[in-house]
């Protein structure tokens, strides 16, 4: 009885197989579509908040001194950062800029908004070679 | 490069090991290649910075004013005694970890160690000898000092110079090292309970909010504190003010016509404001001196190139007020740009404080004294 | 100490490297013929009102600085020239700080139009404190000429933008897609050529603009659109040089007979726009980039110039904070500006390296 039931079973999982159901990462264009454009928007968000004074307490914005966040070099972190003391992560450079030129409160790594200046500094940088720890 | 020392007497700021590793939280120290160490040439050294016939009245000695019993320095005097308790304009720097320094002095004019002796014997209000000729006849002529230069450096009579003894000096100096403190233990040693835990806050603050990681640099796997460069933080020349610019041009002049930057600013108390710019004649050298490490710090109050600050709590007063004694007062002009209002809370200055008492190296004051000649 | 000997102070090298507090028959002796002479030149403040009466303590303390700086000047420098960019967002208050820190100068001071200072009202509380927004002069034998070269497109100025404020807004985000391309355009090109027509062909002419007068970057409006007409009207004549802000950082070429020299702004440094993958740029190639600025020191890559006429051309010191200060001289070897100390590509050091 249970071989029979395994059989089944057995069967039964070649069925759904067969009637196309997706295993592991298996995706189609109009996911890889639907989620670059997700990965655009926070993108956006992030170039909004790179010119948004919200972030800091006395007016500046991040543009003023990177512009299409020029000089930020995301592909070269983690590195060691001098004005953190120790080998760091961007988003740890981005706090510094946050709570230093404009002087505001830094903000969690997980934090949507930090999540979104990342995306955008990344992907003005698109094309960069990686050099992590360069200076 | 490995050496062995054989110190016979020290505080404990000097690391004695067969091992010779450098203390944790320091990088290897930098050693000439022209000035090798042996056990020999720092213990020679050692007895000249403790030797008070170099000075005209014969009552002082390097170790005056860089006592090993206060930190290397004279705490707590504001700014040094020379001979007959002459004063200078400026507070004695420690010797801990000058090895590692790229240049000496609080305006960085001397660019090794060997250079850097060979000023304080002339100095009018420090050694006040005429020139180097006394020390010579005493090193050539004395017989301890005859053996043991002969022995170092192979030389005797004539041929033992100031060459010969400002090595043996740097030699020594080179072994004054402070490092292995708790916040070591803490940071690079990983010991979890090594700082208290204001220390541990205190030490967020100094990376953080404090801002003063980055001139008393902490790295990922060394800490000397120090960035080695100059900096105006508005100790000194907010006195000055309204007279940088008529100043700034007659030390200028004075100097074109050949006057001794040692001298002009360890006795003129104006002059020595200039600070770095008395050595460079640059405009952003205007009234700043070097960042000194802070190891050992709590051991060398008062603070400052002048000694006008009395405590590490109002050293951080200081610094929150963005460079300034007291907030009402005005900024300088000539302020370095790192230099700012801070915000800091009672507690976040309390803490740093804290933080900064431990990293004096343990254990702490070591009360042997050196031998003498 | 020896004191510093007249082939240093020729090299700019040694302890002294500028111009300063030095006895002047060291500067006479050297260029015979022609007087020569230097006037201080600061640009780019973008003082910036927070709130009520608090201005962002940065930029005040580098104008601060600049201002401080040049009363250390010895001999005195001749004149001062603003180079544009006094406030951040245009408004009365904080041209009005801009102008109360401007007036512990001493000496005559020249002004030139900035775009942070024009597009809020045009330029009209502007001409109030400083006069009109182009004009020439004549100094020692040199005409000097100040244009109004950041204005744009009629359109954009007057019909694109509901409020003078949106208008300010838009084009004080260096990398806004909504700007539009500087130019000096047709009617100030046309006063500038009457303006010339009496000036002997061998005066040399100094001209002061904020935007470049070249077409450097189109993204980051490093650009005048009108370049190639102005520097035709500037081609007949033997000695050209073009001073320019706007870029925040050090920029240098020569294109024919026309010298370019920019400014440093008081204020922050900016990036080279080389530095920007996405775009195309054309950064003037005889270029030694400055040092990289450390942020934390926040005067770092800030500074003002120190600019010597010898014989007609143009010598700028740079004096930067917490950085290496650069001397770009003009070459009669080479016919062009190059760096006194870095030009040769074997002498350049890693901070000079920007990606």
């Amino acid at each position: 009885m249970a071989f029979q039931r395994c059989k089944a079973a057995g069967l039964g999982i070649l069925l759904a197989a067969s009637a196309g159901f997706a295993e592991a990462d298996e995706f189609t264009a109009a996911d890889e579509k639907r989620w670059e454009e997700q990965f655009q928007a926070v993108a956006q968000k992030g170039r909004e908040l790179w010119t948004s004074p919200a972030l800091g307490s006395n007016g500046l914005v991040c543009a003023q001194c990177h512009p299409n966040a020029a000089n930020t070099h995301p592909e070269t972190y983690p590195k060691f950062q001098k004005q953190l003391g120790k080998v760091a992560a961007l988003w740890e450079m981005v706090n510094w800029c946050i709570r230093n030129p404009l002087q505001g409160t830094p903000l969690d790594a997980a934090d949507p908004k930090m999540i979104a200046l990342q995306a955008y500094v990344h992907y003005e940088r698109r094309g960069a070679t990686l050099a992590p720890g360069k200076h | 490069m490995k050496y062995c020392i054989f110190v016979l007497c020290l505080s404990a700021a000097v690391f004695s090991s067969l091992a010779a590793a450098e203390p944790l939280g320091l990088p290897t120290v930098p050693i000439p290649a022209d000035n090798p160490q042996t056990a020999e040439k720092i213990r020679l050294g050692e007895r000249l910075f403790n030797d008070l016939r170099f000075s005209s009245t014969g009552t002082v000695s390097c170790a005056t004013c860089h006592d090993h019993t206060k930190g290397f320095t004279d705490s707590p005097l504001t700014t040094s005694e020379g001979i007959k308790k002459l004063t200078g304009t400026r507070n004695a720097p420690t010797v801990l970890n000058a090895a590692y320094l790229k240049s000496l002095f609080w305006d960085g004019r001397s660019p090794s160690l060997e250079d850097q002796a060979l000023h304080p014997f002339l100095n009018p209000v420090e050694m006040g000898l005429p020139n180097h000729e006394p020390i010579l006849k005493i090193v050539r002529s004395d017989p301890a000092y005859v053996k043991a230069f002969s022995a170092v450096f192979g030389k005797s009579g004539g041929e033992v110079t100031m060459k010969e003894v400002t090595q043996a000096i740097a030699s020594f100096e080179r072994t004054v090292l402070s490092g292995d403190s708790p916040f070591d233990h803490w940071y690079f040693g990983g010991d979890k309970d090594a700082m208290s835990p204001a220390a541990q806050r205190g030490f967020q603050v100094f990376v953080g909010q404090g801002r003063c990681v980055s001139c008393h640099v902490v790295e990922q796997n060394q800490a000397l504190f120090t960035d080695n460069r100059f900096h105006n933080i508005g100790v000194g020349i907010n006195r000055i003010q309204a007279d940088v610019a008529r100043l700034a041009g007659e030390f200028l002049k004075a100097k074109a016509a050949g006057v001794d930057v040692d001298q002009a600013v360890l006795t003129d108390k104006k002059t020595s404001e200039l600070g770095r710019f008395a050595v460079t004649g640059q405009f952003d050298d205007l009234g700043a001196f070097k960042t000194p490490t802070l190891r050992d710090i709590a051991r060398t109050a008062p603070y400052m190139h002048d000694g006008s600050l009395k405590s590490l709590a109002e050293v951080v007063d200081h610094y929150n007020n963005g460079g300034v004694g007291n907030p009402k007062e005005k900024v300088n002009d000539f302020l370095s740009g790192g230099i700012r209002p801070l915000n800091l809370s009672t507690e976040q200055k309390a803490d740093l404080v804290v933080f900064m008492t431990a990293l004096t190296s343990q254990p702490a004051a070591d009360q042997k004294r050196s031998p003498r000649p | 100490m020896n004191p510093l000997s007249r082939r240093d102070f020729l090299k700019g090298a040694g302890a002294l490297a500028t111009a300063s507090v030095l006895p002047v028959n060291l500067i006479e002796l050297a260029f015979a013929g022609s007087e020569s002479f230097s006037f201080a030149y600061i640009s780019d403040s973008h003082i910036q009102q927070i709130r009520g009466t608090e201005f962002v303590r940065n930029w005040d303390r580098g104008l601060m600085r600049a201002v401080a700086e040049t009363h250390l000047l010895e001999p005195k420098p001749d004149f001062i020239v603003f180079g544009g960019d006094l406030a951040q967002l245009g408004s009365k208050p904080e041209l009005d700080h801009g102008a109360e820190i401007l007036s512990a100068l001493r000496g005559k001071v020249h002004y030139v139009m900035g775009e942070h200072d024009y597009y809020l009202d045009l330029g009209e509380y502007w001409q109030k404190l400083f006069g009109p927004h182009f004009y020439s002069f004549d100094h020692k034998g040199v005409h000097f000429v100040v244009l109004n070269s950041i204005l744009t497109y009629d359109d954009w100025t007057y019909h694109r933008w509901p409020t003078p404020e949106q208008r300010m807004q838009e084009m004080a985000g260096l990398d806004n897609p909504n700007g539009s391309p500087f130019m000096v355009g047709e009617k100030q090109r046309a006063w500038l050529e009457k303006d010339l027509a009496a000036v002997s062909r061998e005066t040399p002419v100094v001209v002061f603009s904020h935007s470049p007068l070249q077409k450097i970057f189109r993204g980051w409006n490093f650009w005048t659109e009108d370049a190639d007409e102005v520097q035709a009207l500037l081609k007949p004549f033997a000695k050209v040089t073009v001073l320019y802000g706007h870029v925040h950082q050090i920029q240098y070429h020569q294109i024919g007979n026309i010298s370019f020299n920019s400014a440093m702004a008081t204020a922050w440094p900016w990036p080279y726009p080389t530095a920007y993958r996405q775009g195309e740029v054309y950064l003037p190639k005889l270029t030694v980039p400055m040092n990289r600025a450390d942020p934390f020191h926040e005067r770092d890559g800030t500074g003002w110039q120190l600019v010597n006429l010898a014989s007609g051309n143009v010598d700028v010191q740079y004096t930067l904070y917490d950085n290496r200060r650069r001397s770009v001289v003009f070459s009669p070897k080479t016919g062009g500006p190059e760096d006194s100390q870095y030009q040769d590509p074997a002498r350049r050091i890693p901070p000079q390296t920007h990606y």
